[in-house]
């Protein structure tokens, strides 16, 4: 084939040129450690390399939300503990004001004692954040959840029930915080399903029970044979208060009978047993009527008085606060004769007991939900770590350069570019001209 | 016989001499761009014929040759003008290649960036920082955003300027070659030889040419190239030049396009498809196949962005407590202009065009999951958007029926015999909205016909209300339901105004200039605490409740507004059990559907006093027991029963009308009359409706419509009174707040919903907002924000990569069609050494001829 002295310059420049712009390229990569340059170079993996930098990205969120989340309830908890041992402490008190022995002074001191109890119930209900922010005022973060209110005379509630929420994986929102009303407010009063109280004396109201019969809380023996009875309305004269009995004692002649009356509409009392049962000091009474067993009884001890009475009345809800005020308020009567009895006292304080029960109850289904969730973060975190580090090193094997192969593609490429260099001058020296 | 000789030498020596002169101008322009080499064509003289025979006469050059073919010369500029339009095209695309490319300086890490802002207000929704520092970040992605845009447009008008000055090379070149062709003529008609060197310049004007736009080339038999480009459009003949033009297009005055200007002055806009070819060819592939594109698929990212974020911002509320309806409530986190319409400039017409996007609609991915309730013996999932079934006898089989795309799994699904169960996809987690925006242009025309036909530019689809149009087109009957058909599936709509005239012409560009447009809502960029974070709606226990009732999810969804939502409500919880307690014992008649059953089927109305009203079809009857038989056994009658009622002695009393076997049961079931007593006692009755423990809630205000949806059923409640049972719970929607309610609340306890007031540390509509980073909200649903920027840098990857491999061939080729031409036409150096020694040769061989001859005359004189 002919060739024309252009193309013998032409050629070997292309030669050097295309080279040089390989070697070139070769060096960008070597010198940012990426295969990708441009999304040119590879634009499936390019691609592919975003959508994986959101992924790690959003795991990077779901990591921070996680630490966020934690912060918040470990202080929940530290609450939480703070709370339950408040509690245990006005326990403890509890236990020791129901010794009859007390003197009225020693009341008053336990009382006393009492009182700083329920401040500090209060303030810590009224917890705050680091930032400030009430802890336990649902989404109203801003407003002091716990004060006296005036409406009632008692401590109410002023924030809501929101639970704020973190994203803490791609399909896991935790709840972060425990609404106050939740947590110090909604505490079902008695025994959890029912409440007994001293009715006082039937015979000449309003006097108190004159007697010496004391009450426990009361137990249910069938759960389903009480909801069925709460809620068969053709038991109860008002069926909205289902529920609501009293049990009155008549002694005649040394014997003494009880009876259970439905007080559902209490200014028509309607006696329930076919005919007064006898009463036998520390044995369980069943709450029934004379077809039906409502699947609950109470034990009563002591000596009632002829018309001396109980009340029962399915569980409501009662505060943590009003539980410390009446307990307070228990301690701080002045025990007198007819009025207020030691007998009502004990009622009054083992009445109170119990509430202080469901109180502890509450505080640790409430740790456990939070408990429950720290655990489930530090299950969370491990996927979140691992996750992490699929991601990345997922990143890497779609972007990053294969060093071995660069350099050793990039020492051919010189060796290419020497060969092309040196073949080049010698080939452009060649010339007839140099002979003549 | 000396004077041949020396003739003979002579005319030797002159060839010797053209031939070194040839050599020398080949040696002369070994480097000279487009010439071919020359060579003499010496032939033999005309011999002298004697006796002795044919005497030879010496020597001549008839001609100087070019050694030049036209058909490798074309070879090399069509080679030449696909590298100059992919050489174009690449220096262009790999320009966007390049923005696109990096972690820093694509749109990725400011999505990333934006989005993880928006968790920290999660975390702390009242946080003054937390706010600031997502409508920060908002602000670098919007920046981010034009910054990108204004890159394309740089490029845009980079490639406006390189088509005019292309042009303007072009039209430069025309005239030269127009020019050459003239001088070529004279010369060559004078002396009836090719005018080599003016050839050479005359090509390689050609081939520059062909490096800005593929041109065809013919020759005349005068020897003038006339010179057309596309599809036969005249550029050069002979010495007339047609000249090109680069002006804005009528369509869309920021796009400059080419034309030809004819005699007349009138320029004759040509369609981008017909330039090719050349850089001129490689700019406007450019501009159609990547610039616009990518153009639109940011825009497309950008305005789905902003709608979708501002529907879910719409529907929360501020750190002032303001909701949608309120104060100066800024619904829009984004502001975004509308799709732009451009009229075109030739429209005679006064009509205006304006479009509008729409909002987005929520994502529907809701779907109900059956055995044996709509097949017997099958299971079936309907999607309840739009009532789509798939039926398979059991859920192995329904899986693998079912489309992927649906997203729906089955194989943790556990739905009893006669049961339904509602399943959601990961879609559709929880209310959030996508849009149906594309990424492309579209054209609507207004024919002579009256008829307005939509085309979407990137994939040509019509839309059209000519009845006469060939599918795919879809027909539409008039512009209204064109512009619904359009509306539905396209994402925006538009208006046509009065005043519209054939052969008017409008462009609609959705998403061209949404980069650019979208911004920060200045309003809430000025007061972060405008940022709806939170939810404007709560929902609140009664202090007294004492049943496991929950409310959960409380939030707005489509629809939502302050102005139209009653609020506060409340749900309260009883219980209609009394229902159940007819048949036993005494107590109040009761309201409701009977089934009445057994041969003594009958009421026992011992109170005569009562007044009883039956509410049938809506139509109230009321009167006494006596004339009470005779209507029920009227409506009885209407229901199509048999059954007749009878009332003696306080007695109501239903037989059965069949006749013959006693084994016929009165049995009614549903006779629609809803008894409405009071005062009366009803025994022997099986009641069906009232069933066990029936809950219901009773909501305060009555009279709002109240969507319950259980299993995947929604029924809409409009009266006081609603349903609810509490082994599965159910999800209800009022006004626009939607929200679920399970467990089992006690008879008395109360859910209410209220108002957000003071609700700073509520994040609920961030954590709305934060969701949509990864919800399929872009093209239909199919595609989050950073998948469709994904897409768009792999599409220019490709593209990018697609035009260096085509353009590295093409190189090839073009190296390969040079070679070949340069082994013909190219000067070699050495050749020509050696010729000149050859000439030199020759030379000096027909001088010693003449000093032969010489001697032999002065041997003749000698002799004399």
């Amino acid at each position: 084939m002919r060739v024309s002295s252009n193309q013998i310059f032409d050629t070997g420049l292309l030669g050097v040129t295309r080279n040089q712009a390989d070697l070139y390229k070769l060096q960008s990569q070597l010198a940012t450690g990426r295969r990708i340059l441009t999304p040119a170079d590879d634009p499936v993996a390019s691609a592919q390399a975003l959508v994986v930098a959101q992924s790690q990205s959003l795991n990077t969120q779901y990591i921070d939300a996680q630490g966020n989340a934690k912060a918040q309830l470990v202080s929940i908890e530290g609450q939480l503990n703070a709370l339950t041992d408040l509690l245990q402490n006005v326990r403890e008190r509890l236990v020791q004001a129901g010794n009859a022995t007390l003197s009225a002074a020693d009341r008053q001191a336990i009382g006393t004692e009492l009182q700083t109890r329920l401040e500090a119930l209060v303030a810590l209900s009224n917890a705050t954040d680091g930032s400030g922010d009430f802890m336990f005022s649902g989404f109203m973060s801003g407003t002091r959840p716990f004060a006296g209110d005036p409406a009632t005379n008692a401590v109410g509630y002023f924030g809501d029930s929101g639970e704020r929420k973190l994203q803490v994986d791609s399909s896991r929102q935790m709840s972060i915080s425990v609404a106050g009303d939740d947590l110090f407010m909604r505490i079902r009063n008695g025994n959890g399903t029912f409440q007994v109280q001293t009715g006082g004396n039937q015979l000449s109201p309003p006097l108190i029970n004159q007697g010496t019969a004391t009450v426990d809380a009361g137990s249910v023996t069938d759960v389903n044979a009480w909801r069925a009875a709460m809620a068969d309305t053709s038991i109860w004269t008002d069926a909205a208060h289902s529920g609501d009995l009293r049990v009155v004692f008549t002694v005649t002649g040394g014997a003494t009978e009880y009876q259970i009356y439905d007080i559902s509409d209490p200014t028509i009392p309607v006696a329930l047993l076919a005919a007064p049962a006898t009463y036998t000091p520390g044995q369980a009474i069943a709450l029934r009527s004379a077809t039906v067993d409502f699947g609950a009884n109470i034990v009563i001890n002591g000596a009632p008085a002829d018309g001396d009475s109980f009340t029962i009345s399915q569980s409501s809800n009662q505060s943590m606060f009003d539980t410390f005020q009446n307990i307070i308020d228990a301690l701080e009567t002045p025990i007198s004769g007819t009025a207020y009895t030691n007998v009502e006292y004990s009622n009054a304080i083992a009445r109170e007991m119990a509430n202080i029960d469901q109180a502890l109850e509450n505080v640790s289904r409430v740790r456990s939900l939070v408990g429950t969730r720290l655990s489930d973060l530090d299950a969370l975190g491990d996927v979140a770590e691992n996750n992490a580090l699929q991601y990345s090193s997922r990143l890497s094997e779609l972007q990053d350069l294969d060093y071995a192969k660069a350099i050793s593609d990039f020492t051919r490429k010189q060796m290419q570019l020497e060969a092309a260099l040196s073949s080049f001058s010698k080939t452009s020296q060649l010339s007839l001209f140099n002979y003549l | 016989m000396s004077s041949g000789l020396y003739s003979i030498g002579v005319s030797g020596m002159a060839a010797a001499q053209l031939g070194l002169v040839t050599t020398e101008h080949n040696i002369a322009n070994a480097t000279t761009v487009g010439y071919n080499r020359q060579r003499t064509i010496q032939v033999t003289n005309i011999p002298m014929m004697t006796g002795a025979g044919s005497v030879g006469q010496g020597t001549g050059v008839s001609t100087i040759q070019r050694m030049y073919s036209q058909f490798i010369a074309g070879q090399v500029n069509r080679a030449q003008a696909g590298v100059s339009e992919l050489d174009a095209y690449y220096a262009e695309i790999s320009q966007i290649d390049n923005m696109l490319a990096g972690s820093s300086s694509g749109l990725s890490p400011a999505l990333q960036d934006f989005f993880l802002a928006a968790q920290q207000v999660v975390a702390n929704p009242a946080s003054m920082s937390a706010r600031q520092s997502m409508v920060s970040t908002a602000e670098s992605l919007v920046n981010r955003y034009q910054g990108l845009y204004d890159r394309l447009s740089e490029l845009a008008s980079g490639v406006n300027g390189q088509i005019q000055s292309t042009v303007s090379s072009i039209n430069s070149y025309s005239r030269q070659i127009a020019e050459l062709n003239n001088r070529i003529v004279i010369a060559e008609s004078s002396v009836q030889q090719p005018a080599n060197d003016l050839r050479d310049q005359r090509d390689q004007l050609v081939s520059e040419l062909n490096k800005l736009v593929r041109v065809q080339v013919n020759e005349d038999s005068n020897g003038a190239y006339n010179i057309f480009i596309g599809s036969g459009q005249q550029l050069v003949v002979g010495t007339q030049v047609q000249e090109m033009t680069a002006t804005a297009s009528t369509s869309d005055i920021s796009k400059i396009v080419v034309g030809l200007k004819s005699a007349s002055g009138m320029i004759l806009e040509l369609p981008d498809r017909l330039v090719n070819g050349g850089q001129l060819g490689g700019l406007l592939r450019f501009r159609t196949e990547a610039l616009s594109p990518a153009f639109n698929q940011l825009g497309q990212v950008a305005a789905t962005m902003a709608l979708t974020f501002n529907a879910q911002h719409a529907l929360g509320q501020d750190l002032l407590g303001q909701s949608l309806g309120e104060g100066n409530f800024q619904s829009a986190f984004f502001t975004l202009p509308q799709p732009m319409v451009l009229a075109n400039a030739l429209n005679t017409g006064t009509a205006s065009v304006q479009a509008s996007f729409l909002v987005p609609p929520p994502i529907n991915g809701h779907y109900a999951l059956d055995n044996g309730v709509t097949t017997a013996g099958s299971y079936t999932l309907t999607r309840l958007s739009d009532g789509r079934q798939w039926t398979a006898a059991n859920l192995t089989a329904l899986q693998l029926a079912l489309p992927a795309g649906e997203g729906i799994d089955l194989s943790s699904a556990s739905v009893g015999a006669g049961e339904t169960v509602r399943l959601v996809n990961a879609v559709a987690q929880s209310a959030n909205f996508y849009t149906n925006i594309s990424a492309s242009d579209y054209r609507l025309t207004y024919d002579v016909s009256g008829f307005y036909t939509l085309t979407r530019l990137n994939d040509n689809r019509q839309w059209t209300t000519d009845p006469a149009a060939p599918p795919p087109a879809q027909v539409a009957a008039d512009l209204t339901s064109l512009q619904a058909m359009v509306a539905a599936t396209e994402g925006f709509s538009f208006t046509v105004g009065a005043g519209i005239v054939a052969g008017d012409s409008f462009l609609i560009q959705p998403t061209r200039q949404m980069a650019d447009g979208i911004a920060v809502n200045v309003n809430i960029a000025n007061d972060p605490r405008l940022l709806a974070a939170a939810m404007p709606v709560r929902a609140s226990l009664g202090m007294a409740n004492t049943g496991s009732g929950q409310i959960s999810n409380v939030r707005t969804v489509d629809g939502y507004s302050s102005t139209t939502a009653v609020l506060p409500f409340t749900l309260t919880s009883g219980v209609t059990a009394a229902t159940a307690r007819v048949s036993t014992t005494a107590g109040a008649f009761v309201a409701g559907d009977y089934t009445l059953s057994g041969a003594a089927a009958q009421f026992d109305l011992t109170d005569d006093t009562g007044t009883i009203t039956i509410d049938l079809s809506g139509t109230d009857w009321s009167g006494n027991e006596a004339g009470l038989a005779a209507e029920i056994t009227n409506q009885l009658a209407l229901a199509g029963s048999n059954t007749v009622a009878s009332y003696a002695a306080g007695r109501l009393v239903f037989t059965s009308g069949e006749t013959g076997s006693a084994a016929v049961q009165p049995t009614v079931s549903n006779v629609g009359a809803d008894l409405v007593a009071s005062g009366l006692v009803a025994a022997t009755m099986v009641n069906s409706g009232g069933a066990d423990a029936q809950a219901v809630l009773t909501i305060w205000p009555a009279g709002q419509n109240v969507a319950v949806t259980v299993g995947g059923t929604t029924t809409v409640y409009s009266g006081a009174t609603i349903p609810y049972d509490m082994t599965r719970g159910a999800t209800f929607t009022v006004n626009g707040i939607s929200f679920d309610l399970f467990g089992a609340p006690s008879n008395g306890d109360v859910f209410r919903i209220e108002r957000n007031a003071g609700g700073s540390a509520d994040g609920r509509n961030a954590l709305a907002l934060g969701k949509l980073q990864t919800q399929k909200t872009v093209s239909g649903g199919t595609a989050n924000y950073q998948d469709a920027y994904a897409r768009l840098v792999s599409d220019n990857g490709n593209r990018t990569r697609q035009i260096e491999v085509t353009g590295k061939a093409q190189q090839a080729l073009l190296e390969h069609a040079v070679n070949t031409r340069e082994a013909m036409s190219g000067v070699n150096l050495d050749e020509e050494a050696a010729n000149l020694i050859r000439y030199q040769q020759a030379y000096q061989a027909c001088a010693k001829m003449l000093e032969i001859g010489s001697k032999l005359f002065e041997t003749l004189l000698a002799l004399g």
